[in-house]
């Protein structure tokens, strides 16, 4: 499989802190990848170099094999490239329908009625459809998430970059998210998601990388990455093992309690 | 004059404000440009229809016809040009700019067209009056500027409300990185605001030299008023905006009524005393989320 998107030496320094030192991934058409590492580890800005709000310093960013260096972000969104932020940043005078149909029309580059279709059609996949005309500033946490990510889907895109959307959801919240995602990944949109939530993105992607001081310490198999003993120093701390993440993973994956399941019990 | 007539007069004197202010309100909304060069664009557009009129026609109203697409086009480049650069560097640059653009134009204009005095002519329709009793009488042209300004105003209101342009606009003036990344081309949005702003300059300035007088100086009292009608109605409300502009002329020939001298001063104790009391205007346009 062609890689969709490819970074070859990428980096990025702001005065002595650097947030990419000379990094290169890819990441395959249709594929999941999720991006853990410490607080100032440079993954967000690494979402904004992709998606065109942050001019690298140095390296080669190309989508569909065609560099995007040269391209704004709203061209780059129109390529497929989607983001949402950490910090949801919705249009507040909008509503959701309108916030999530300027997308579909400048994004996805549709038209009137093909507009709004896909306009209601996301809002309807991100379980917004009840909120559809309240104001976007009006709106609680979680449906600002779900409003970040449906802005984001309704450009069509072929990438989707995640930044921390479970973040201070509650369980069955997150477990809900989770389920968005992989209907979207199964849609054949590639998905790139960085979170804090290990067992969001257990449940979800195929990949790990670890990223720290602007480097890939480690990149592979989700629960051999999380095993290996720099990942758990910078990222988890000593107290949580792998077997606890990967258990409570599990809850997320099919039914999303709080409690993590007894695996004795069920048998 | 008695009272019910300088009421008349002071709500069609507030069409011309909220004509001025429209504009001034729309760029510092949507853009974050607060264009102290307003005034002076606005007097520089009488002045294009004073150069332009002679091989037209005699009456000033064909320039509403030339100028106002003019300064949409000059709109659109200044912003993709200077004002971008400048908003790129922060909003101090923006006032700077504005600030110099205001001098260049005065001084250029003074070097154009003279210091003396230019006016419009629309002909017999500058003293043409409905009677309606031997006290109240409504002139065409007040009557028509404030018409314009309704219009105006909510034609602006609608392009925002229910138009693709207009929700880009609205898009990019509320979060502009959000806006990029819902494949916006945000400069080409903010360039197009600027030139609906500058359209609405354009009328104002005609609509000014219809009214009354001109020089290459007398931007800065039209920029006051706008200011003025701005604030008191409301950043961000476009009918706030009406609003605001017809409290200034009332103000104004209520103070006329009561004294003569108190025309131009009255106004602008008005605009403190709400700045006062609500500085956030009537009508804000919307609650912080």
């Amino acid at each position: 499989m062609t890689a969709l998107l490819q970074l070859e030496s990428v980096s990025k320094r702001f005065g002595q802190v650097l947030v990419a030192d000379s990094l290169s991934f890819d990441v395959a058409d249709g594929a999941t990848l999720g991006i853990v590492g410490p607080n100032g580890a440079g993954k967000t800005s690494l979402f904004g170099m992709i998606a065109g709000d942050l001019p690298v310093d140095s390296g080669d960013i190309k989508f569909d094999g065609r560099s995007v260096i040269g391209l704004n972000a709203a061209a780059r969104c129109r390529l497929g490239i989607a983001r949402t932020f950490q910090v949801p940043h919705p249009f507040t005078g909008m509503t959701v329908f309108e916030n999530v149909l300027v997308a579909a029309h400048q994004g996805a580059g549709l038209r009137r009625a093909a507009a709004s279709n896909l306009a209601m059609e996301v809002i309807t996949e991100t379980g917004l459809d009840r909120h559809a005309n309240t104001a976007a500033g009006r709106l609680g946490l979680l449906s600002r998430k779900r409003l970040e990510v449906a802005r984001a889907l309704a450009t069509n895109p072929r990438l989707l970059m995640l930044d921390e959307v479970a973040g201070g959801l509650t369980d069955p919240e997150v477990a809900e998210l989770v389920a968005i995602v992989r209907a979207v990944n199964a849609r054949g949109i590639a998905v790139v998601w960085i979170e804090h939530v290990v067992r969001a993105l257990l449940s979800t992607v195929d990949r790990l990388v670890c990223l720290a001081i602007g480097q890939l310490i480690a990149d592979g198999e989700p629960r051999n990455v999380l095993s290996q003993q720099r990942v758990k120093e910078l990222f988890l701390g000593t107290e949580s093992t792998v077997a606890e993440v990967a258990q409570t993973a599990h809850a997320a994956d099919t039914g999303g309690t709080t409690a993590p399941r007894e695996p004795a019990t069920e048998s | 004059m008695n009272w019910i007539n300088a009421i008349a007069q002071g709500l069609l004197l507030g069409g011309l404000y909220a004509l001025f202010a429209c504009g001034l309100s729309l760029l510092f909304g949507v853009v974050g440009i607060i264009n102290l060069a307003h005034g002076d664009l606005a007097v520089l557009g009488g002045y294009v229809a004073v150069a332009i009129l002679p091989s037209v026609h005699t009456n000033a109203l064909w320039a509403l016809l030339f100028v106002p697409p003019i300064f949409g086009a000059f709109g659109y480049v200044s912003q993709r040009t200077l004002l971008q650069r400048s908003l790129e560097n922060g909003p101090l640059t923006t006032l700077l700019v504005t600030f110099g653009l205001s001098v260049v134009l005065q001084n250029a204009l003074l070097e154009g067209f003279s210091a003396d005095s230019h006016s419009l002519s629309i002909g017999k329709l500058a003293t043409q009056a409905l009677r309606i009793n031997s006290q109240l009488s409504i002139s065409y042209l007040r009557f028509g500027i404030l018409v314009v300004a309704v219009v105006v105003l909510a034609g602006v209101q609608l392009l925002l409300a229910r138009t693709s342009v207009g929700r880009q606009i609205r898009a990019v003036a509320d979060d502009n990185e959000a806006a990029a990344i819902s494949g916006v081309n945000t400069r080409h949005i903010a360039g197009i605001a600027t030139g609906i702003a500058f359209v609405t300059v354009a009328i104002a300035g005609l609509a000014n030299g219809m009214y009354s007088q001109f020089t290459p100086t007398s931007g800065s009292s039209l920029l006051l008023f706008a200011f003025e009608a701005v604030i008191i109605g409301g950043l961000g409300s476009l009918w706030g905006t009406l609003a605001g502009g017809c409290v200034l002329g009332l103000a104004g020939t209520i103070g006329a009524q009561i004294d003569s001298t108190m025309g131009t001063l009255i106004p602008h104790l008005v605009f403190l005393a709400v700045l006062a009391v609500r500085p956030s205007g009537f009508f804000p346009a919307r609650a912080p989320a």
